[in-house]
């Protein structure tokens, strides 16, 4: 039986505001409001509550708990109702147990002057009432406002929790870049989806790599590179390794999460479902690993027939340099780069041939790790390249931002995700 | 906000992407370079394009005015104005890098028809160097004085029209002086311009609140059945500065309230709200719904002028904590100045939807704040069940306020009970704010407008027929005006909310100013 209680033998959470019964969660919480509204009156400051979402955090531990608690301060103006911050503790051996603390947050929007409050309630589920923790933190969600779940880790083994929280929410938020195991991870989510078509639910590494999507596309906006994309018949992406990893990649055991190569597998997903491409048929041969290099690559083939009509492909020759032999597919390799937080996307070369002309369009980060160049070389007819601003490394505030604006389902994502395990299927 | 009226790109790559499509590579040429305008806006809004990437690689500007400067001076003076007025601050210099090797200048006087033969051959260069594929945007931003001028120009130069791309002009405001005017340029520049090609501005319309009020209105449900004469008691709109002239007498004396706010920025806020759904949300749909509400105002004409307009200049007095001199002590004011740097109208929109409704209108300058925005007040409840109460004097009418700026957000104004054991009621105040809600920075009105028109949507840019049915209405105002002696202008003190005659203008049927 599961025990409702605020005595939690050795657990001080003083970020999570108050210790209370679940039952006088709301009580508290209005007492709060008056408490602050005293506030407002006596140190004239505007005092701003939203209400256009609730925002339910999953977290695996304290530890994590609390990390996520402390990076709310970035996400103070945007649009949270209320947060439900909830740790599972599903040590088999922990009793059976309920703890909730509440807290009233206050951050500044422009000044001090206009402040932001928003409700956080603090659930510990413990043991069993771990299992049960969509039907606990029901009575705490705000009544009309969607609810965003941001499930922190990897997807556990055993999905009911997981499944009961994402019937509860109205997308889910995961971020394939802290998975531990990515590949494995990636393959389960998109065998979920595709068995709860319900679900609404995006990936902050997605998110991640918008910027690059869009500079990708901007290049065949312009009117006399648009037929080039139909052209196009070689993909090659690179993502930042740190130097140290150059031999953990030859040696790890656990290769794809020393080399995190979730976001060029996400571009190279898109791209190939955007431009309707299928492997190969070539009785295996189609997708090539190399352990040593760290680098894939794929035999690809439109659903018409071959990227060019002359292609017949094999790994080796497409894994050579920029269009040899004529031959189409992706290629996906590491790129040493110490200024970069490893898995960041480096480098991006789109080859076309329409008419016998050639075009490669290239987008590089070089050594900066703020800026990328794009670029696109044509046979005697060379464009200023343009240094763009693209910050390497985004945080995780900023990428639930653009998350919590978006209702819905993102086909395209899940279309990508599902891409990315056709890629890696052995 | 209206979908644009361009074709989309056939780019699979856009789906799912918040930018739609990136505008081709273009040549903005910008005449009257060297000035305000252009260092204040559209420099800072065109480096905000660039740095936040919906420019595309090859953009370029050609920057044509009379002062002497060379590519490399004006590049450095476009930088010093983009660190001082831009959003985004202090200046990327990488994208800056990027960004400014695509500025050139050239020097000419706008009359001068070898000038347009030199940016003639520019361009073609550029188009070869930059690959602008021969599209091209010509932004008038000098003193209205010089477009006839330079539009004549542009025709003789073949430059209006090109084989290899597309050919667009921007006309910055003020658009005529008065109706016979604005009729003249219209016609000047379509001899050059089809209308399809010119992009009349009305910065205005940029700003996300105003695009937001079509919002508003049209994507929900419970605001659009009550947004009628039935429901709707009298609505106001109020566009107060708290600043006066600023030195720029030798405007304001030729131009003064009415053609200032009212002939264009004013008009262009109710036609928004008083407009019906448009059939699609196009370009030209949404205008026609405008021009439609334009037609309907009731003209004012003789004595109509004076019973429903008040006009006013400032006195001396305080704002913002400084005294003010009076506007008849600014430098460069005649001492017999008519210019009105306040204005106050009634009028009336004669459709179904709005007849008997009163649209009171107000701006000024020297006013205690700085504010824009329309109140929508509703009709009292049909029955008064707490007319016994205490409390029954301070029932207010429900007010909706769309607040453009500052503070962008909307508000309801309603009655709640004062807790406790008698009925006592008060009128509480619902707030929605953009700043709490969405944090994402809005962009300047400059950098949608731009951006629009390197797209070719023109929906947020001013038809002709649109400015000319804006004049037709103001006009009869300007005639009346100028009949009647200068004893018919009033004066009010700097830092109030206008004259005393204002306040009685509104409650001889009435009503009674919101302060805002």
């Amino acid at each position: 039986m599961t025990n409702h209680t605020t005595n939690s033998p050795g657990i001080h959470l003083p970020w999570a505001g108050k210790l209370v019964q679940p039952a006088d969660v709301e009580e508290t919480l209005s007492y709060l409001w008056h408490m602050s509204a005293d506030n407002v009156r006596t140190s004239q400051n505007i005092r701003v509550r939203t209400s256009v979402l609730n925002f339910v955090i999953c977290a695996p531990n304290l530890e994590s708990a609390q990390k996520a608690s402390a990076l709310l301060r970035d996400l103070s103006s945007t649009h949270i109702g209320r947060v439900t911050l909830l740790i599972l503790d599903t040590d088999p051996g922990a009793a059976s147990r309920v703890s909730t603390w509440v807290t009233l947050r206050s951050f500044p929007i422009i000044s001090d002057v206009m402040r932001h409050h928003f409700e956080q309630i603090t659930v510990l589920a413990s043991g069993s009432a771990a299992n049960s923790s969509a039907h606990i933190i029901q009575p705490f969600l705000k009544p009309d406002l969607p609810i965003y779940l941001w499930w922190l880790n990897d997807l556990p083994a055993r999905l009911d929790t997981f499944q009961e929280l994402v019937k509860l929410s109205s997308r889910v938020i995961i971020d394939s870049n802290s998975f531990y195991t990515p590949e494995r991870s990636i393959k389960a989510i998109s065998t979920f989806l595709q068995q709860s078509q319900e679900s609404a639910l995006s990936d902050l590494n997605w998110g991640r790599i918008t910027p690059w999507r869009q500079l990708v596309a901007q290049f065949f906006d312009a009117p006399e590179f648009q037929h080039y994309l139909a052209g196009v018949y070689k993909i090659e992406v690179e993502h930042a390794v740190a130097p140290t990893q150059e031999t953990d990649k030859v040696t790890s055991t656990n290769q794809t999460t020393a080399l995190n190569p979730m976001r060029a597998l996400l571009l190279a997903g898109w791209l190939k479902s955007t431009l309707n491409w299928k492997l190969e048929d070539s009785d295996g041969g189609a997708y090539e690993y190399d352990a040593q290099k760290g680098s894939y690559a794929w035999g690809l083939m439109r659903e018409t027939g071959p990227l060019q009509a002359q292609s017949v492909i094999t790994i080796t020759e497409l894994t050579n340099e920029i269009g040899r032999g004529g031959h189409g597919g992706i290629v996906i390799r590491p790129r040493v780069q110490s200024n970069l937080e490893p898995g960041s996307l480096c480098f991006i070369r789109l080859t076309s041939i329409v008419d016998d002309k050639q075009a490669v369009f290239t987008i590089d980060r070089e050594d900066d790790a703020y800026h990328v160049l794009t670029s696109v070389d044509m046979p005697q007819d060379t464009r200023p390249p343009r240094t763009v601003s693209v910050a390497a490394s985004q945080e995780a505030s900023t990428l639930l931002h653009e998350e919590l604006e978006i209702l819905g389902r993102d086909y395209l994502y899940e279309d990508t995700l599902h891409a990315v395990v056709e890629l890696l299927a052995d | 906000m209206p979908q644009r009226n361009v074709v989309e790109a056939p780019n699979p790559l856009r789906e799912g992407l918040r930018i739609k499509q990136s505008p081709e590579p273009c040549i903005m040429v910008i005449f009257g370079a060297t000035g305000d305008l252009t260092h204040r806006k559209l420099l800072p809004a065109l480096y905000n394009l660039a740095l936040e990437h919906p420019l595309p690689a090859g953009f370029s500007v050609v920057a044509f005015a009379r002062r002497p400067y060379t590519d490399e001076s004006f590049r450095q003076q476009a930088l010093d104005s983009i660190n001082e007025f831009s959003r985004q601050k202090p200046v990327n210099p990488q994208v800056w890098e990027s960004f400014a090797s695509g500025i050139y200048y050239l020097q000419s006087n706008f009359h001068d028809a070898a000038g347009y033969e030199k940016l003639n051959i520019l361009l073609n260069k550029l188009d070869q160097e930059r690959g602008t594929g021969g599209n091209r945007i010509f932004y008038l931003s000098t003193p209205p004085s010089q477009y006839p001028d330079i539009i004549q120009n542009l025709g003789t130069a073949g430059l209006s029209r090109n084989r290899k791309g597309w050919t667009r002009t921007i006309i910055e405001k003020p658009f005529g002086h008065d109706l016979t005017s604005a009729r003249e340029l219209n016609r000047q520049v379509g001899k050059v311009f089809r209308e399809e090609q010119i992009y009349r501005i009305d910065h205005y319309l940029g700003k996300e609140t105003v695009q937001n009020i079509l919002v508003f209105r049209l994507a929900n449900g419970i605001f659009e059945p009550v947004w009628n004469r039935r429901y709707v008691d009298n609505i106001q709109i109020t566009v107060a500065e708290n600043i006066g002239i600023e030195g720029r007498s030798a405007y304001y004396e030729e131009s003064g309230a009415i053609r200032d706010m009212v002939q264009n920025h004013m008009l262009q806020l109710l036609t928004l709200v008083a407009m019906e759904p448009p059939i699609a949300f196009d370009a030209n749909s949404v205008r026609d719904e405008k021009v439609k509400v334009l037609h309907a105002l009731q003209p004012l004409m003789g004595r109509e002028v004076l019973n429903n307009t008040i006009r006013a200049q400032y006195g001396s007095g305080w704002v913002g904590g400084h005294q003010v001199v009076g506007y008849m002590e600014e430098p460069g004011v005649s001492l017999e100045s008519a210019t009105e740097t306040y204005v106050a109208l009634k009028l009336f929109v004669d459709n179904w939807r709005w007849a008997g409704v009163p649209f009171y209108l107000r701006t000024g300058k020297h006013l205690p704040k700085r504010v824009t925005e329309i109140a929508i007040q509703f009709k009292s409840a049909p029955l008064m069940l707490f007319q016994r109460s205490e409390a029954s004097g301070q029932l207010e009418q429900n007010v909706l306020t769309l607040r453009i700026q500052p503070d962008e957000g909307i508000s309801l104004k309603f009655g709640a009970k004062v807790p406790g054991t008698d009925m006592q009621i008060r009128a509480v105040n619902m707030d929605f704010f953009y700043g709490s809600s969405f944090v994402r920075e809005q962009p300047e009105a400059y950098e949608r407008l731009l951006l629009d028109c390197m797209l070719g949507d023109s929906t947020l840019f001013t038809r002709r027929d649109e400015v000319e049915a804006q004049w037709t209405f103001v006009q009869g105002i300007l005639d009346e005006w100028k009949n009647e002696p200068q004893s018919t202008i009033h004066t009010y003190e700097s830092g109030t909310w206008g004259p005393q005659a204002a306040d009685e203008f509104a409650w001889r049927n009435g009503y009674r100013w919101r302060r805002p």
